[in-house]
């Protein structure tokens, strides 16, 4: 068989029925062998569209997402896709073509060193440079991709290593494997914690990753140990857990942030100490002491300096840490403070609040959905005001914080769970940067629920203006916005679009029973800002609420 | 401060450059290096010189993420420091 035709049987072996990608000169052969294979392809209308739904693909399933594109163009057009899986430790294979191995750095048509770019954005990557290693390659990039801490790997494969002749070997996948962990580590974090007065777990996306939700949920079922959540690690502490403090971070409940300040023992489970989450580091969590529980050696001490940190598979880990501290009066504290600071929802004005309308929109969808958000306002509130069952539920661009990921990351979970209502919440900013893939929802008859909370700003830019630019509203004006009903309409995408507080409940309703694609458009108050806030360099329990 | 590492990696072409490139982005600047292919596995030896003002175990780490890299060692500091003024 032809190399093409070994790179999709390799695919297979691996498990892989769905890709997403764009076609083009260097990457014709493996399109042709595409042709009459089982793996079924996404056409995306942009290459960045391809790459965040093989994320959104990932992140929804934990298994890997594949996306394919040309040399040159087709490859830069990737790169911003694979940055963000980077950050966000997301399993993607990303296979490039390259134009032939003799025409490599002759500065030939569309020829690129992919390779050479790809080295601070991917995982591992490789310029396949004969054919006897292209189906090693292969094998290692799906390894690789899974190991340890998930993220992506490119794999550029020239032309004539796409045409030339090969032979195609049976391949057992390996097992996981994992080092035991040391045992004395765990009994001293077990002491540590059944000695603390003020324990608090502080839960990232790793527990997701590493496929040990429910390992947590015993956890904190056995030690009753109250739990903040990073961005990433929403819908992974159950929401009604009595002593689930929520979201911390620059944008986070208050009682998450006033908790993590007071706290005496913090048990980092699979987070990083970004800045986002810490505002100024060294006021972060004052008197802990730190456990840090990773997979990833490089996030011990990185930057926060643990006292015990331990290494290795959280599915061993957690089981082995129950121990029952005496913390009743903490646990008191925490429920008075989840009380104390929970959202409220009434809104006088007639106009449409939309953290209520997310609120809302969050109890009438089925109950195991998936929202991918774009970046911006409307991210911080769906993070706020909507509750998610799993964080694989729950598809923001953490790390990158890109915009445009929203909706392709949306087509991926759809293709991933075709009997998923899969929802996007986007800003009028963000959808526009990958608005193009209404395309792709429309070839596959996708029916991906939109919500666009319109406020014809880049309003998180704007929010900052107005604290911190002393109101100079530099470039973040959106009036001259599409119609976007005509622009759903040009898609064959129902839409309808609501201005008043009274509008909201029916056309929630119409979204959530409509049979295919649906557009709500809601048109909000620009002068709507994200509350609390952390300002930037300050501590977190210095957040301030908007008037 | 000046530390010196070594370290074995898998003979990829693009091998130095990604460790380069880790040392530079981690905040560190590269003083001297060296690397040489030996004969088993395919493997080169890798040896650089770096200052920087950062924790020199963090760069360590992040180094011994890189795939490729299969072994890798650093040399105490003051020993680092009579080895950069012999080179010097
Ligand atoms: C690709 C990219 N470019 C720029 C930014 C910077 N940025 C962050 S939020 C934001 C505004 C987003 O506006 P919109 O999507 O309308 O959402 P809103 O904040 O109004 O809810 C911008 C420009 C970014 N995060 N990503």
């Amino acid at each position: 068989m032809t190399g093409a035709q070994l790179v999709l049987k390799v695919l297979q072996q691996h498990g892989v029925q769905h890709i997403f990608g764009y076609p083009g000169g260097a990457i014709m052969p493996i399109y042709d062998a595409l042709y009459d294979s089982d793996v079924k392809h996404f056409l995306s209308r942009h290459e960045q569209g391809a790459a965040f739904a093989a994320v959104g693909y990932a992140r929804t399933t934990g298994k890997v997402g594949v996306c394919m594109a040309t040399s040159g163009p087709g490859a830069t057009n990737l790169v911003t896709g694979l940055a963000d899986a980077m950050m966000d430790s997301v399993p993607v294979v990303a296979i490039t073509g390259q134009v032939f191995s003799s025409l490599i750095g002759t500065d030939a048509f569309q020829e690129m060193d992919v390779l050479g770019m790809s080295l601070s954005i991917t995982k591992q990557s490789f310029l396949v440079q004969s054919l006897d290693e292209l189906a090693d390659i292969l094998h290692q990039a799906f390894e690789v991709a899974q190991s340890g801490r998930p993220g992506p790997v490119l794999v550029d494969i020239p032309k004539d290593i796409q045409i030339g002749a090969v032979d195609f070997e049976p391949y057992a996948l390996p097992e996981k494997t994992f080092e035991p962990v040391a045992d004395c580590d765990i009994a001293k974090a077990r002491d540590l914690i059944g000695a603390a007065k003020k324990p608090l777990f502080y839960v990232g996306g790793g527990v997701g990753l590493a496929d040990a939700i429910d390992e947590l949920q015993d956890l904190l079922d056995a030690t009753q140990i109250p739990a903040i959540s990073t961005l990433k690690a929403l819908g992974t502490v159950p929401s009604d857990y009595p002593y689930n403090l929520g979201f911390v971070g620059m944008h986070g409940n208050q009682a998450a942030n006033h908790a993590v300040q007071e706290c005496d023992l913090l048990i980092c489970t699979g987070a990083r100490f970004d800045d986002r989450v810490t505002g100024k580091l060294d006021t972060f969590a004052p008197h802990a002491k730190v456990i840090h529980l990773d997979i990833d050696p490089a996030e011990i001490d990185k930057l926060r300096k643990a006292d015990i940190s331990i290494l290795g598979d959280f599915k061993q880990i957690l089981p082995a840490l129950k121990a029952t501290p005496e913390i009743s009066a903490w646990q008191q504290d925490a429920i008075e403070s989840i009380a104390k600071y929970a959202w409220r929802y009434d809104y006088p004005n007639e106009d449409i609040y939309a953290p209520a309308l997310l609120n809302k929109l969050s109890k009438a969808l089925p109950y195991d959905h998936v929202v991918s958000c774009d970046v911006g306002q409307h991210q911080m509130w769906v993070a706020q005001h909507m509750q998610f069952t799993s964080p694989r539920n729950h598809l923001s661009s953490g790390g990158a914080g890109t915009m445009g990921f929203g909706l392709p990351a949306a087509i991926g979970v759809q293709v991933a769970r075709p009997d998923t209502t899969s929802v996007v919440v986007s800003g009028d900013g963000s959808f526009m940067m990958n608005v193009q893939e209404l395309g792709t929802i429309k070839r596959f008859n996708l029916p991906v629920k939109i919500v666009l909370l319109d406020n014809q700003r880049l309003g998180m830019v704007k929010q900052w203006q107005e604290l911190f630019f002393e109101e100079r509203y530099s470039e973040t004006n959106l009036s001259d916005n599409p119609d976007f009903l005509t622009l759903a309409k040009a898609f064959d995408i129902p839409s309808v679009s609501i201005s008043k507080a009274d509008e909201v409940d029916a056309a929630i309703e119409q979204l959530v029973n409509s049979e295919g694609a649906f557009l709500l458009h809601v048109q909000i108050d620009d002068k709507a800002n994200v509350w609390p806030l952390v300002p930037p360099g300050k501590a977190n329990h210095d957040m301030i609420e908007g008037a | 401060m000046t530390h010196t590492i070594n370290l074995k990696a898998h003979n990829r072409p693009e091998v130095m450059e990604r460790v380069l490139r880790v040392v530079r982005h981690r905040g560190f600047a590269l003083q001297q290096m060296s690397m040489q292919q030996c004969d088993i596995n395919q493997e080169v030896n890798i040896t650089l010189n770096v200052t920087g003002e950062r924790c020199i175990n963090n760069l360590e780490l992040q180094l011994s993420k890189l795939y490729d890299v299969s072994h890798i060692e650093l040399e105490a500091a003051t020993a680092i420091k009579s080895a950069v003024a012999m080179n010097a």
